[in-house]
């Protein structure tokens, strides 16, 4: 599904807020600091597309992901799903909106009780939500998501251990899919996976998008894999979604400094282009989310920096050629809340890297 | 930058699946565990014996050559024979009866015990750990003040304030180990509860109580079962020491620890007195600790596959 169809937006976060307390030890257990997991993300996803979600480790990716689950608690902003406010749900309402949602996990190895055979895995969802009532229409099911996933339904009575990480990852998938989701969530669904079985397990989730009409959020920090799968990419910095647009777009006319950057660091697989390929490289490491830079995030490690960067925090706009592109960068025009001193005239934090 | 590539090479859908290693046959999991735990000679040694042990104490009184107190006034403290294997005691009763009469009182006082300990401190543990916060503080703090007495000290001063007898030395005993398994099973539920399956069962939809019951507790429950066996091998102790100080059973029917306290008085004349009901004791707590370790490596269940493995 591409962006010309009639697009449904399925699930939105407007403004989406998830800070973590940072405290100190010691008896009285004062707060000392707030970490930025997400900060003030607005992102839609559309019904029927795949959306991959990129930026480094420790940009707050998972847990955007989480929270549109609200299997971490939003600290500020809103997550709807299908029209309905997550972060207002009651007890009843969250469990169907997780029968409607589902999760895939990164570690294989860690996402699959080891106490229980994979019949009781794959059948949790069913138990819980009441679907297919009686034992056997429930083996019945089971056997039919192993087969959908690739498994041998002969396999339901075994333990993980008895796997390996593509045949655990068929099984966290099978899971997944047990209570017949609108929403897949793929958490680094192949970050742990060997090459040859990432592959293997990538098309599984193409076939299964395509097959079930799944809408899937697929985050990676894999820049290939995800260009490979999604029909649009949103680019995550700091907390933040600095850039989404049109997968081929965002690929081929990158409008923000840090997406330039990240897919500048892809090998490519021609050698001509490979031996002409001109790597961005970063200054410094990505500042701590609790020490957010003021104003466009990424002003201390970006090499177009310029004078409005520290003093206005940047809003996405629409960048480039392509519809639906959007980027939050000054470079494209400088659109944004003023950043608020304390004092007048202060000299504004200089988040410099080297600090 | 105009093109990027897309990973290795797109096999034919469906995808071909590794292989799976070759089906192991199904077997009931207890069966399985009880087969695994007769591969380990001291914990299944431990086992048989505690299973003898279980079952002198229900078949006492047909077991036992004679009643708990029938005395042989011609027959004071003999030394061990045909007649007496484990000799007489002062009264001329016989210790080999009175040990085998006293096995039901001790496993009785020691396993209703621990069972109590077990379930109240389980729990305790188990919404600690798994709530956190203040549920953790409140109920830990109430555990500590507990864990601040000394065990014995507190359950003389519980039978103190309740009265000797057999109920009361239960309810002394399994409250001393209730700290004790609120902290083991906390701590073990600290761990479990972080792991992804947990988050992953939660992503699906499953209740706290769900998460708690079907997936904490059974990962939690190794060191949990570990304590109970040792537990129940200090429960046969602390029962021994109780009726030793007069606070448990009373005279003059028999128990291991009772025994204890009247055949001090004569040990220099008759050593079989003490030492038979000391060793009852003795060999019921080791087997109790034995097979606690055995367990633990049995339950495991990434263990279960390197030691079952060898013969598929």
């Amino acid at each position: 599904m591409t962006s010309t169809t009639k697009r449904q937006v399925l699930v939105s976060a407007r403004g989406l807020e998830v800070h973590f307390p940072i405290r100190a030890g010691g008896l009285l257990r004062r707060g000392t600091g707030v970490l930025r997991a997400v900060d003030g993300v607005d992102l839609d996803v559309y019904r029927g597309e795949t959306l991959g979600l990129v930026g480094e480790s420790g940009c707050g990716k998972s847990t955007l992901g989480n929270a549109l689950l609200r299997l971490v608690r939003p600290t500020g902003g809103t997550v709807s799903f299908d029209g309905a406010e997550v972060t207002a749900m009651s007890r009843a309402q969250l469990r169907d909106l997780r029968r409607r949602a589902g999760m895939v996990f990164q570690d294989p190895f860690a996402s699959l009780d080891p106490r229980r055979t994979v019949a009781q895995t794959v059948g949790e969802p069913l138990e819980v939500h009441g679907l297919h009532p009686g034992r056997q229409a429930r083996a019945a099911r089971v056997r039919e998501l192993l087969e959908l996933v690739g498994l041998d339904p002969g396999v339901a009575a075994r333990y993980p251990h008895e796997f390996s990480g593509g045949q655990r990852q068929r099984v966290g998938i099978a899971r997944a899919l047990a209570g017949e989701p609108d929403f897949l969530v793929c958490d680094e669904a192949i970050a742990s996976l060997d090459v040859s079985v990432q592959a293997q397990v990538l098309n599984l989730l193409r076939r299964l998008q395509r097959q079930l009409g799944l809408t899937l959020l697929f985050i990676s920090h894999d820049l290939s894999a995800v260009r490979h799968v999604s029909d649009r990419i949103a680019v995550m910095y700091l907390g933040r979604v600095v850039e989404v647009g049109p997968a081929a777009a965002v690929a081929a006319e990158p409008q923000m400094p840090y997406t330039r950057a990240l897919l500048s660091a892809v090998p490519l697989p021609h050698p001509q282009l490979e031996r002409s390929r001109r790597r961005i490289v970063l200054r410094g490491d990505v500042p701590s989310p609790a020490r957010v830079p003021s104003g466009c995030r990424f002003r201390t490690r970006c090499p177009d920096v310029f004078e409005p960067c520290p003093d206005v925090d940047p809003a996405l706009q629409p960048v480039g050629s392509a519809p639906g592109h959007v980027a939050a960068c000054h470079l494209h025009g400088v659109v944004g809340t003023p950043v608020q001193r304390e004092r007048p005239g202060e000299p504004v934090d200089a988040g410099d890297p080297a600090r | 930058m105009t093109q990027l590539p897309t990973p290795g090479a797109t096999p034919a859908q469906p995808p071909p699946s590794e292989p799976i290693p070759a089906a192991a046959p199904p077997r009931p999991r207890w069966r399985e565990t009880l087969g695994l735990l007769a591969r380990n000679p001291t914990a299944a040694v431990s086992a048989v014996v505690l299973v003898l042990i279980v079952l002198v104490a229900v078949f006492d009184e047909t077991l036992a050559p004679d009643g708990p107190n029938d005395q042989d006034p011609g027959r004071q403290l003999q030394p061990p024979s045909w007649a007496h294997p484990f000799g007489t005691d002062e009264f001329g009763r016989d210790v080999f009866s009175r040990v085998v009469l006293g096995a039901a009182t001790s496993l009785r006082v020691g396993f209703l015990s621990v069972a109590f300990a077990l379930v109240v401190g389980t729990l305790i543990g188990l919404l600690a750990g798994f709530y956190g916060r203040w549920v953790d503080d409140t109920l830990m703090r109430l555990m500590d003040v507990l864990f601040a007495f000394p065990a014995v000290l507190l359950a003389i001063a519980i039978v103190a304030i309740r009265g000797a007898g057999p109920a009361n030395a239960i309810l002394a005993i399994g409250i001393v180990y209730v700290p004790i398994f609120a902290r083991v099973t906390r701590a073990s539920v600290l761990g479990v509860r972080e792991e992804v399956y947990v988050r992953a069962s939660r992503s699906v939809g499953a209740s706290d109580w769900r998460l708690i019951t079907r997936h904490v507790l059974p990962n939690a429950a190794p060191p949990i079962i570990v304590q109970t066996s040792i537990s129940l091998a200090f429960a046969v102790l602390a029962e021994a020491a109780l009726s030793f100080l007069g606070l448990g059973p009373r005279r003059p029917n028999p128990s291991w620890g009772l025994m204890l306290a009247d055949g001090r008085g004569f040990i220099e004349q008759a050593w079989w007195y003490t030492v038979f009901p000391g060793l009852a004791i003795v060999v019921t707590v080791l087997c109790f600790n034995l097979l606690g370790d055995g367990l633990r490596d049995v339950l495991d269940p990434r263990q279960r596959t390197l030691m079952a493995g060898g013969g598929r």
